[in-house]
């Protein structure tokens, strides 16, 4: 880590960028008090619809934490140099990430001054108290690995930490699964399928951020990529975006072959309005398809390629979450079944949702917040990949 | 252990609202409240709301019939909105059973509204804490009532004693009367959440009568049969007489 790459960081672009990306997490945080003052009932939220824009980009921020950690694992975990060199940046996107996503959640409790009481009021039976502990403790090990790795003589342990974080990564992301997994009585969620998906969805959502900042850091510095470890790293993005479809269309048709759930299948599917053009056009065609043959067509596959790839991941990734939690919200509850029940409540009705300004600029707060502490921290801790001192033709083995 | 309920008659109920009004009239202004409106005179208005009630149709046309269903937290003996909470600020007392969020403790994670399985959590908009149906616990056990006024807000205000309230664990009580004796049921047993609440069901009264029924089988004159016996057609002696 004695490159002086950074040095090279025009300062003035580097400070109006940090300032830029404050900015954008200042208004995030007045949007959230805008609503802390006057409440709920500002937003289009409703008792409905309790979870809304900005859960969207708090579990999008919490999953692609723990999926960028991949590109970490695979260097100190499996022994991938090329990979390895690229943990500490790996790193630093998960405890950025996680914080940004961690700041939209809390500021968007009902009451976020009572932080307090989560804290020092732990309810073990809850798998949402459970989620406390785990993203604290991601946080601390991802820390601790990164020490492991910036600091020479600890570099040894590295490896074992590598593990932990490994290891831990697969709890979180089991547990962000689990919030929906463990809610029996709501059609679209209450399958164990949950957990797995979500965790094949953090690979994918992980390494598009994770190969966007790479490419950011890079094209920053007048630096370009090794087309090999390109190649390399966009052949695993397509990998893992197939692998979040497979389990996407598993979980739908698995709910499709339950009589029960068709109703629900059918509203986010087919006949739902919002919710079917985000799952197909945003998610399938623009979130899935399109990166695919960014990444796999014989004439494309370079870098602007992937950029707008894992751009186009991102956007799929928040329009599959809108469905998954909103819609799922949207959908009534199956209290007569067979039977179309009515109240002056909106009981028994498809529910209405929609998303208010200050909600959408909390969620683009976090982002803010999540980009600031990546670009202060490849700065500080000079975290761009040394690949030059790797040898020739071994990108990708063990060292 | 006592386990404190209500037990809803859906064969009385006639759907008036009622029960919504008083217990919001009840609850907004007492320990539970605020329940916080948004515009509640305009087009579109929502509130806090802990009982509502739901009508569907039941049968094919012409053959249909309206069902009113008051529905508010059915304080279940093993309720899955408690232990989701993250805090422990939704609990279930031991001593009567009741169900109650603890609005010091709640942090507004919401998690709760989406563990019920009744949609009987509502989110206080202003106050920003979880609220439900309390079963008017500020209410059941005032002594400054009077003994016959400590009951919750609805049972008092239904109009046609459609609301029991009482303790289903005791096999005598009112209540568990009425669930023994007219195939009282809680909603979604499925769930496995055994709801203390419980519905009667719509029931049909129906009697067979016959054709001699019709007639006056008590008349004193033909009994004796010693008096001509008059024809069907005629007059009877209720009718020509004024006794």
């Amino acid at each position: 880590m004695q490159s002086t790459s950074f040095s090279r960081l025009e300062s003035r672009y580097f400070y109006a960028f940090a300032a830029a990306c404050a900015m954008v997490a200042g208004i995030g945080y007045l949007a959230s008090h805008y609503m802390e003052e006057h409440g709920h009932i500002v937003t289009g939220m409703n008792n409905t619809i309790v979870w809304g824009m900005p859960h969207v980009f708090a579990i999008f921020m919490i999953v692609a934490a723990s999926g960028v950690l991949n590109v970490a694992s695979i260097g100190s975990v499996f022994g991938k140099a090329v990979y390895k060199a690229r943990a500490p940046l790996s790193g630093l996107l998960c405890i950025g990430l996680l914080a940004g996503g961690l700041m939209v959640l809390m500021l968007d409790l009902g009451r976020p001054d009572r932080f307090i009481v989560a804290a020092t009021h732990y309810n073990p039976t809850s798998v949402f108290a459970w989620n406390v502990l785990l993203y604290s403790g991601m946080f601390s090990l991802v820390a601790i690995y990164l020490w492991t790795l910036l600091e020479k003589r600890f570099n040894s342990w590295s490896k074992p930490a590598g593990l932990m974080v490994f290891a831990w990564r697969f709890i979180l992301t089991t547990g962000t699964g689990l919030i929906f997994a463990f809610l029996v009585a709501r059609q679209a969620y209450g399958s164990a399928l949950l957990p797995p998906m979500f965790i094949v969805l953090s690979f994918a959502w992980g390494l598009a951020v994770f190969l966007l900042a790479q490419a950011a850091i890079y094209a920053w510095n007048r630096e370009t990529l090794d087309p090999a470890i390109l190649k390399r790293m966009r052949n695993l993005l397509g990998v893992f975006i197939i692998g979040a479809l497979y389990l996407v269309a598993a979980y739908h048709l698995t709910n499709l072959y339950f009589a029960k759930q068709t109703g629900f299948e059918r509203f986010i599917l087919v006949d739902g309005g919002t919710y079917p053009w985000l799952f197909w056009a945003g998610y399938v065609v623009f979130g899935s398809l399109l990166p695919l043959l960014l990444i796999y067509h014989p004439s494309l596959g370079k870098t602007r390629s992937v950029v707008a790839a894992s751009l186009l991941v991102i956007i799929g990734s928040l329009a599959l979450l809108y469905v998954f939690i909103i819609g799922g919200q949207a959908y009534p509850l199956a209290i007569f079944p067979g039977f179309e029940a009515s109240s002056s409540f909106g009981d028994g009705q498809i529910a209405a949702y929609k998303p208010s300004l200050p909600e959408f600029l909390l969620g683009i707060g976090g982002i803010g917040v999540a980009l600031l502490i990546t670009t202060v921290g490849v700065r500080v801790f000079n975290m761009l990949p040394h690949d030059a001192a790797l040898p020739q033709g071994v990108h990708g083995e063990t060292h | 252990m006592t386990q404190l309920a209500l037990i809803i008659d859906l064969n009385v109920c006639v759907g008036c609202s009622a029960c919504v009004t008083s217990c919001k009239e009840w609850n907004t202004s007492g320990p539970a409240g605020p329940l916080s409106d948004r515009n509640p005179y305009d087009a579109d208005p929502t509130g806090t709301f802990f009982n509502r009630v739901q009508t569907f149709e039941v049968g094919e046309f012409p053959q249909t019939e309206t069902v009113h269903f008051p529905k508010s937290c059915l304080h279940c003996e093993d309720p899955p909105c408690v232990p989701v909470c993250p805090t422990g600020a939704s609990y279930k007392r031991k001593e009567d059973g009741i169900v109650l969020v603890d609005y010091d403790k709640c942090i507004g994670c919401k998690y709760c509204s989406w563990a019920c399985p009744y949609g009987a959590r509502e989110i206080d908009e202003q106050q920003k804490v979880m609220k439900k149906c309390t079963l008017c616990v500020d209410r059941i056990y005032s002594t400054t009532l009077p003994e016959a006024d400590r009951r919750p807000s609805c049972v008092m205000a239904c109009p046609t004693s459609a609301r029991l309230f009482g303790d289903i664990h005791d096999p005598d009580s009112v209540v568990s009367r009425a669930i023994r004796e007219n195939g009282g049921y809680a909603l979604m047993p499925e769930w496995g959440t055994q709801p203390a609440n419980h519905y009667l069901p719509r029931r049909k009264t129906s009697i067979t009568i016959h054709k001699d029924q019709l007639v006056r089988a008590d008349n004193p004159l033909k009994i004796d049969g010693k008096l001509p016996k008059p024809a069907k057609q005629e007059p009877t002696l209720d009718d020509v007489t004024s006794w």
